[in-house]
């Protein structure tokens, strides 16, 4: 191994992720979900009383769907049992709420968060941080200079009190309905935490503000909801991490992410998520984007047993543009279920989809998209282009796209490729002295660099070393 | 979902087609259990997305489409040198054993609903049966429809180091009153280093309900091209089939379509690789014009075992009308790493830029497009080994374009 490259795994990245503390918290509630629960969940927060009852309806909604089996090649959810889920944790902060600075916190959390390197990343380039430990928002930072224009970022529950005319109009009205799928029903219901980001007109955002989520205890269920409002002309990018280390038994994860992108706005939403092999990821995320609106999803799926995530954009006025980077690593015994949807809904507008997919060890990575283009929306371009890269023929890579095209006056391409990693490539990188594992990784990096280039710098080594982490040592 | 069964199907009327055709009783066993088992099996796959279903193949009325007891048809069978070419009818004499042997080895008679009925029902069709070493062709079979509902079975066996082209056209003839149902089943099972080329050109008229289902079985160094030219048809379900089970076999699923009108074409075609150093090659051009409406799916299934495959497909659309509608969702399924696949679709409209230079080269507007439209078609036409089928697939495209 070169100098280089050892100087890179300094940082004991598994170290990093796996770590895992004794459960301490203040308040739970019982495991299993009931409209106790959810009054319960409700009360605890001090909520209004619309709140609860768009709780108790997504509930009843929850009851009455059936779990999502049907579709070709979708994971296994045959083991996602509400019953054994605990859906709250308030972990034992004294300060009601968040805390703003990050000494006030206690050591236990403060630790975990130190590991995850959120602080430096905080000093280095942030312009705020949020970070949820269980189901609570533990930690909340905003820099004045951004306060000062009137950017909001705080934390949902906050939101909830502070700034409650705009969560009453677009939490789970427009955007996602709790109707959309099961899972978004059981967010509806049980949602705790989350990011609140609200961007006045004419104001640009020009240093990312982030999210970390982390799963702490095991057998829980966490649900943070993230509610993004840009207004016209307006600038953010949001960044939102997630990690979880491992229990024997399944946690779930279902989270609600709605984005609103006003005319001529512009919102980023990267996400880098490496929950534990326990966790069920399955989420809703999506974007309405008016006149000459711009939406950009880059999402990096690495961790979790089983993902369903398909980021969905709803191109509303002219114009309006949409762009998806993916990227998932399914190693042994995980499934990734992943892909984007975009509806084509006005005319001039415009899509483009990125996905790379790997997988080893008998992982299983899909790409499932759905385009649509509705009649009159002339002049709508969408490009979908998928390459999947497999290590043995014991991993399953699924390219499943779906088009549909109503109006003529459009140009549609979807491309997709599979293939081994290359034996040529190995051969050629060890001849020049790399080792068998080094060159493969050295070749997955290269593969990825597509999407590792749009991360913020932290991200992308993040990215890096968690690639490495799951090429380490398991290749033949 | 399962259909409801005509009250007209009966273990009397599936009894009264076989006996009328003197078949041997294993024939009828099929036939019966065929029947049987439309109670339980369900209708073909159809794509769904959130809120909606790509064809609704519920909605057909069999009860009024199916009218077992009086099917017609009049089908001219050309055949070549050393090649068999017969109705069932009279194959099985002479060639009872290899019937018996290959019936409904390749396409399994209760894989659905419709092959089902199919199996029960079917009064022509054709058995192509070619002996070890021969070289043929110039097969054809071109078959005229002549009444309400029509069930037609072919099967095509080829023995080792064989090769046929076989032509198969299909159209109706004498006009009856209302809706009709047309059901094509072909199998071939190939020996080993044996070609076969099929090459389908259906030209149904309007009212009639179109579903086939052709799968093929490769033998070792085997080749099954297919080529599926769908025109006609009010409705019509496609699906294109090969299984890969020979090492270094190959496959072709060569597919074009025009749709216009409210015509609604759902085409599919699908290969699984099963054995090592396996090819397949799919490639689908298709025209959309006033209301019509295509539903595409391609499928590349490479198993675990199947090492050192190659596998492409591509899939392009052409809409001329904004009430048409193209859905498309080319899939691939990927087992084993040492694989080399790729898919690709497209849906555009005629290329503007080609528009301009032509009609500033002062040819009328329509002509180009329709000049264009047919070089759309050029590289799925390319493919077409018989001359017969190339001129009459151009001919219906221009027709179209009048």
């Amino acid at each position: 191994m070169s100098s280089d490259q050892n100087h890179l795994k300094e940082t004991d990245t598994e170290a990093r992720f796996e770590f895992k503390k004794e459960q301490n918290s203040s308040f739970q509630t019982e495991k299993g979900l009931t409209e106790e629960t959810v009054r319960v969940i409700s009360e605890d927060k001090d909520e209004p009383e619309w709140m609860l009852q768009r709780r108790l309806r997504a509930l009843e909604q929850f009851q009455k769907m059936p779990m999502p089996t049907d579709w070709p090649g979708q994971p296994d959810l045959s083991e996602v049992d509400v019953n054994e889920i605990v859906p709250y944790i308030r972990p034992d902060v004294e300060t009601r709420g968040s805390v703003d600075d990050w000494t006030d916190l206690p050591d236990d959390i403060k630790d975990t968060f130190d590991k995850l390197g959120i602080p430096e990343a905080e000093k280095n380039a942030l312009s705020g941080v949020g970070a949820q430990y269980e189901s609570e928002v533990v930690y909340q930072n905003m820099q004045e200079r951004w306060q000062d224009k009137g950017v909001v970022f705080m934390n949902m529950d906050q939101a909830v009190q502070e700034h409650e005319d705009l969560v009453k109009e677009y939490f789970m009205t427009k955007c996602v309905p709790p109707s959309d799928n099961k899972f978004a029903a059981l967010h509806g219901a049980i949602w705790s935490g989350g990011s609140f980001v609200y961007v006045p007109e004419d104001t640009t955002v020009d240093m990312p503000v982030q999210a970390y989520f982390r799963m702490n205890s095991e057998g829980m269920g966490q649900f943070e909801h993230t509610l993004i409002i840009a207004e016209e002309n307006s600038e953010v990018h949001y960044i939102e991490g997630c990690s979880a280390p491992k229990y024997s038994a399944f946690n779930l994860h279902s989270g609600g992410v709605e984005v609103f992108v006003g005319e001529d706005a512009h919102v980023q939403y990267s996400t880098v998520q490496n929950w534990s092999k326990n966790t069920y990821n399955l989420n809703t995320k999506r974007a309405i984007v008016e006149k000459n609106g711009r939406m950009e999803w880059i999402s990096g799926s690495m961790g979790s047993k089983a993902t369903m995530l398909y980021p969905a954009t709803i191109l509303k006025g002219r114009g309006a543009s949409d762009n998806h980077i993916t990227i998932a690593f399914a190693g042994e015994g995980q499934n990734i279920d992943t892909g984007a949807k975009v509806y084509h809904n006005a005319p001039d507008t415009k899509s483009t989809i990125e996905s790379k997919s790997i997988s080893k060890d008998g992982g299983r990575t899909n790409y499932r998209g759905l385009v649509h283009i509705s009649e009159g929306a002339r002049n709508s371009s969408t490009a979908v282009e998928c390459d999947a890269l497999m290590f043995d023929n014991e991993s399953t890579s699924d390219t499943m796209p779906y088009m549909e095209i109503n109006e003529s006056s459009v140009d549609v391409a979807h491309e997709a490729t599979v293939g081994k990693i290359g034996d040529e490539d190995i051969f050629y990188l060890q001849s020049r002295g790399l080792d068998d594992d080094d060159a493969k990784q050295m070749i997955v990096s290269g593969f990825i660099e597509p999407i590792t280039e749009e991360l913020p710098i932290e991200y992308a080594v993040e990215l890096n070393r968690l690639v490495e982490l799951e090429m380490e040592g398991s290749l033949g | 979902m399962s259909a409801q069964l005509p009250a007209s199907l009966s273990e009397e009327t599936v009894r009264e087609i076989s006996d009328g055709r003197d078949e041997p009783e294993w024939l009828l066993e099929t036939r019966l259990s065929a029947l049987e088992a439309l109670e339980t099996v369900d209708l073909p796959d159809v794509i769904q997305t959130p809120g909606r279903r790509w064809t609704d193949l519920e909605a057909l009325d069999y009860e009024e489409l199916v009218d077992p007891l009086n099917q017609s048809d009049k089908t001219e069978r050309v055949t070549d040198e050393g090649v068999h070419v017969l109705p069932f009818t009279e194959a099985f004499g002479e060639f009872g054993d290899v019937l018996e042997e290959n019936f409904g080895q390749t396409l399994d008679p209760e894989s659905n609903y419709l092959t089902a009925l199919s199996t029960a029902l079917f009064t022509t069709g054709t058995f192509i049966y070619v002996p070890e070493g021969v070289d043929a062709e110039d097969v054809k079979v071109r078959a005229e429809m002549n009444s309400k509902s029509l069930f037609s079975h072919t099967l095509v066996v080829t023995e080792d180091s064989s090769s046929v082209t076989i032509l198969e056209r299909i159209e109706s003839g004498d006009s009856t009153e209302g809706d009709r149902y047309f059901s094509n089943l072909v199998e071939i099972t190939t020996g080993e280093n044996s070609y076969v080329q099929y090459g389908s050109l259906q030209n149904l008229d309007d009212d009639t309900y179109h579903y086939t289902l052709k799968r093929g079985d490769t033998g070792v160094y085997g080749t099954i091209n297919w080529i599926e030219g769908n025109m006609g048809s009010r409705l019509t379900r496609s699906d294109v089939e090969t299984e890969l089970n020979g090492d270094s076999s190959e496959t072709q699923i060569v597919g074009a379509f025009f749709g216009h009108e409210d015509q609604h074409l759902d085409l599919n075609a699908r290969v699984w690789h099963q054995a090592e150093n396996t090819t397949a090659d799919l490639v689908t051009r298709g025209v959309l014009d006033d209301e019509a409406r295509s539903v595409y799916e391609g499928v590349q299934d490479v198993g675990r075992d199947a090492w050192n495959t190659s596998s492409y497909q591509r899939e392009n659309t052409l809409m001329l009308s904004d009430e048409s509608e193209a859905d498309a969702s080319p899939k691939l399924i990927i087992h084993n790493h040492d694989t080399e696949a790729s898919h690709s679709a497209t849906v555009g409209q005629v290329d503007r830029e080609d528009l301009f230079y032509m009609t500033s080269r002062s040819v009328p507007e329509r002509t180009a497009r329709n000049m264009l439209v047919e070089g759309f078609f050029v590289p799925v036409l390319d493919e077409i080994a018989v001359d017969e089928f190339r001129e009459d697939l151009e001919e219906l495209i221009s027709a179209r374009l009048r």
